[in-house]
């Protein structure tokens, strides 16, 4: 299925929407020049996912030495702070650990794909769950999205 | 009561009689300033009222004299010889409440200290001890370590349980250094800092309140330790939790866990799971037991707790909380009994 989900002159570096793909509610991120698309479904419990906090990681080398790493992105759950991979859907932290559902984003002929390597979280464990993500791409200068 | 044989025991008490046994080891102006001022040991009366069930056994209640031995004969009379330890940490108490004049508690520590030394560490060699510090102010608390800490008799600083501030706080963090620097461990004890509330809420009326309001600040001390990273800067310092209880400690695991999941930004230092570093660096003695007396509950208690690997024997000679280690013994194999009665603090401490 594809949607259209905006004019690119229409969806700024930072911003997010938020579309419906048949029956599912998927977040679209812009992140810079790149896209992601990511269910709107915590799979922890089904809270709103997609309108939470996008932040960098933390990582620490001791207790009050905390830096910020921009990249990887995570998606935080506003329900139970939960935090996924923007990109893999990736959980980190949660029961046991576990990871969400990711879909991949791309970009339309004319841009170049950027790379879709998965981040890795260099202090934390992945968790148990997975959000689905989605692809994502630019066509003819709108944001399309493949759910 | 009944002493399980040849066990390595984690907690026994034994304090002065009176401040005149310490002036040996007090210069003249902290000698002076007792003399003058009146004051005298009090066997932490507040804590252990000295006719009640729980500050002492029958037979130790009926002895002649303190019920908390004072000299090295009185121990070997009442305690070494009937439980025959292959080890007994020593826990003297004595100076524990943290006079507020910061001088005369670091005075009191080094005292405290060298009486140990020359009154019972010499004299058997199954006995050990935790080293007395000056519990409210880290600078006196790591001089008085790097003073005694090489003697390798001293196995574990001891802290009170209830302190100005909880023990992980950054402040703290030089203690714990000094005390790795000597292969020293940490024991949290039941007490403490005069002046301070026995809740996290205010003052109680009674004592049974007071005693119980041990294993809640217990339970904050617990929490500071690891969210302050103290484990992440010390990862082989061990902290043996004694007198304070572990059957509140499953409970408190499962919530540390689950809102370290959402809120674990905060302690981003951390890099597992909460209750991980509870269970690697905490050790609990088994007095109390605080078990429910259904043995099917008390498995299951211990089963939550993870099994035995995190208690650790001690009689707390002379005071008594009655039956719980039988039932805990009971509810355990060969194996476990083993660890409980030897391997874990064998496994803590260079002995």
């Amino acid at each position: 299925m594809r949607v259209v989900v905006a004019p690119l002159s229409e969806f700024p570096d930072g911003e997010r929407r938020i579309v419906r793909a048949g029956g599912r509610s998927i977040g679209v991120f812009r992140v810079g020049d790149r896209f992601y698309g990511i269910r709107n479904r915590c799979p922890h419990q089904g809270g709103p996912l997609c309108q939470g906090h996008l932040l960098g990681d933390a990582v620490a080398d001791a207790p009050g030495r905390v830096q910020i790493v921009a990249n990887p992105l995570r998606i935080a759950c506003p329900w139970h702070g939960w935090e996924y991979d923007l990109d893999s859907g990736q959980s980190f932290l949660g029961p046991g650990a576990a990871g969400v559902r990711s879909y991949g984003v791309t970009l339309e002929p004319g841009r170049s794909l950027l790379d879709s390597a998965q981040p890795v979280a260099a202090q934390r464990t992945p968790g148990p769950y997975v959000a689905e993500t989605f692809d994502v791409r630019v066509q003819d200068e709108y944001v399309v999205l493949e759910a | 009561m009944e002493y399980p044989r040849d066990a390595i025991d984690c907690d026994v008490h034994c304090a002065p009689a009176q401040m005149a046994t310490l002036f040996p080891y007090l210069s003249d102006y902290w000698r002076q300033y007792i003399t003058e001022a009146g004051i005298s040991l009090t066997g932490l009366a507040h804590a252990y009222p000295p006719r009640a069930p729980t500050s002492a056994g029958p037979a130790a209640r009926e002895q002649e004299g303190p019920a908390v031995p004072a000299t090295f004969d009185a121990l070997a009379e009442r305690f070494l010889g009937p439980a025959a330890p292959r080890f007994a940490v020593l826990n003297c108490l004595t100076g524990f409440e943290t006079h507020r004049n910061p001088y005369f508690a670091a005075a009191m520590a080094s005292a405290v200290n060298d009486w140990l030394r020359d009154e019972f560490l010499g004299r058997d060699e199954r006995l050990r001890a935790s080293l007395a510090v000056s519990a409210g102010s880290p600078e006196d608390a790591v001089a008085e370590i790097e003073r005694v800490g090489e003697d390798p008799r001293f196995v574990q600083v001891l802290l009170p349980v209830r302190s100005d501030v909880p023990w992980g706080n950054k402040n703290n963090h030089p203690i714990f250094a000094a005390a790795r620097e000597r292969s020293l461990q940490v024991a949290l004890h039941a007490w403490g800092r005069a002046g301070r509330a026995p809740t996290p809420s205010g003052f109680a009326p009674t004592y049974l309140e007071d005693y119980l309001g041990n294993q809640t600040i217990a339970q904050t001390q617990m929490l500071s330790f690891v969210a302050e990273g103290v484990f992440e800067r010390h990862p082989d310092l061990r902290v043996m939790l004694t007198e304070c209880g572990f059957a509140w400690i499953p409970p408190l695991l499962w919530r540390f866990d689950k809102d370290w999941k959402g809120v674990w930004r905060e302690v981003p230092w951390l890099k597992e799971p909460p209750s991980a570093y509870v269970r690697r660096h905490f050790r609990v003695t088994t007095a109390p037991a605080h078990l429910p007396d259904d043995p099917a509950a008390a498995g299951q208690l211990l089963e939550m707790l993870g099994g035995p690997d995190m208690l650790a024997y001690a009689s707390d000679y002379p005071h008594d909380h009655g039956p719980g280690l039988s039932t805990l013994l009971q509810r355990l194999d060969d194996d476990g009994r083993e660890t409980v009665l030897r391997g874990g603090a064998a496994a803590m401490y260079v002995l």
